[in-house]
């Protein structure tokens, strides 16, 4: 039998948009769920009620939020649910003038890392800062400002944003 | 509470819902390009031959599956076919009903080793039987977009119902 070999065809995204080869597109209706997990489970179901709450790590002791449901720095299982304050203090945080999809923003985010009372030094979540500028700093005391019962959804925007604290607050 | 604790209702389960948006883009390769262009320009059903095998391949293929000799012999052969299978199908593949039940079939066509997946129409499915005599019924060519569905659906050949 003799040999043959085929020439490669390339196909280039000209092609395409010029109609030099035939195509079928097809949307798939790729949904997706995404299991919580008890640890996180247990947090939205909290966030809802318009609570914070973290786990304990029976060897080092740290109260750890997000609440999990393994101690990373002993490897042990964490044992006890943990109710935290809606208070925290600004670690760190940015400015942020574009969105995800890189959209320009007039106004922008301000992303924070929040260090919540109650949970161990470190320990804090991500969120946005809101009704700050001017003054913003790294070590400002903050709070939660949460979404109207009814519009909570189990999620981690159940919490609108985080407000500066007048020391005549604490 | 442990590692190992179970969710005891299911409102405990909790699950981030969302959609991926993809597309998928096919062709249909070097021979397939050539099959429904031939469809599209000129109504014709092209396939191709093993000469040493004595299989004429429908869709065409550039080699051959028996032998894996490379295959250039391409012929016009006759639409006609018979119903190979076929299957009333009522759900659409998100499994949402259909406003109607459509009939699908492996159609052989007769000069050929190989046929198509098609429609059925102009006839309910209780007068169909394996072997009936069908032909493709094709849209007009303008409006034939070189795509299996420039066959509307195949019907039993008139007269032979």
């Amino acid at each position: 039998m003799e040999e043959f070999v085929y020439d490669a065809v390339y196909l280039r995204r000209e092609d395409f948009e010029e109609g030099r080869v035939l195509f079928e597109t097809w949307d798939p209706n790729a949904q997706y769920a995404w299991d919580a997990g008890v640890a996180i489970g247990r947090y939205l179901q909290e966030l809802k009620a318009g609570r914070l709450i973290g786990r304990s790590c029976p060897e080092c002791q740290r109260i750890m939020i997000p609440p999990r449901m393994f101690c990373e720095s002993c490897f042990c299982a964490t044992d006890q649910w943990v109710p935290l304050e809606d208070t925290g203090t600004v670690l760190t945080f940015s400015r942020c003038y574009v969105t995800w999809d890189v959209i320009q923003l007039e106004k922008p985010k301000m992303p924070a890392v929040i260090e919540i009372d109650g949970a161990s030094p470190g320990m804090g979540i991500l969120h946005l800062l809101g009704e700050v500028d001017p003054g913003l700093e790294i070590g400002m005391r903050v709070q939660a400002i949460w979404k109207p019962p009814e519009e909570r959804s189990g999620s981690i925007t159940d919490i609108a944003y985080f407000r500066p604290l007048e020391p005549s607050e604490e | 509470m442990s590692l190992l604790h179970r969710i005891e209702h299911a409102g405990d389960a909790l699950s981030w819902r969302g959609d991926m948006p993809t597309q998928g883009r096919y062709t249909a390769g070097v021979a397939g390009e050539r099959f429904f262009r031939a469809i599209k320009e000129s109504g014709q059903f092209l396939a191709t031959i093993c000469l040493d095998c004595d299989i004429t391949y429908m869709p065409p293929r550039l080699y051959c599956e028996q032998c894996f000799a490379h295959l250039d012999e391409w012929v016009e052969v006759d639409p006609e076919g018979h119903v190979h299978t076929f299957t009333v199908v009522h759900q659409d593949l998100d499994e949402e009903p259909l406003p109607e039940p459509r009939i699908l079939a492996f159609v052989v066509l007769d000069e050929t080793d190989g046929g198509l997946v098609h429609y059925l129409d102009e006839v309910e499915p209780e007068d169909i039987y394996l072997g009936m005599p069908v032909e493709p019924v094709l849209k007009e060519k303008e409006e034939r977009q070189g795509s299996i569905t420039d066959i509307k659906y195949f019907r039993p050949v008139t007269g032979a119902a």
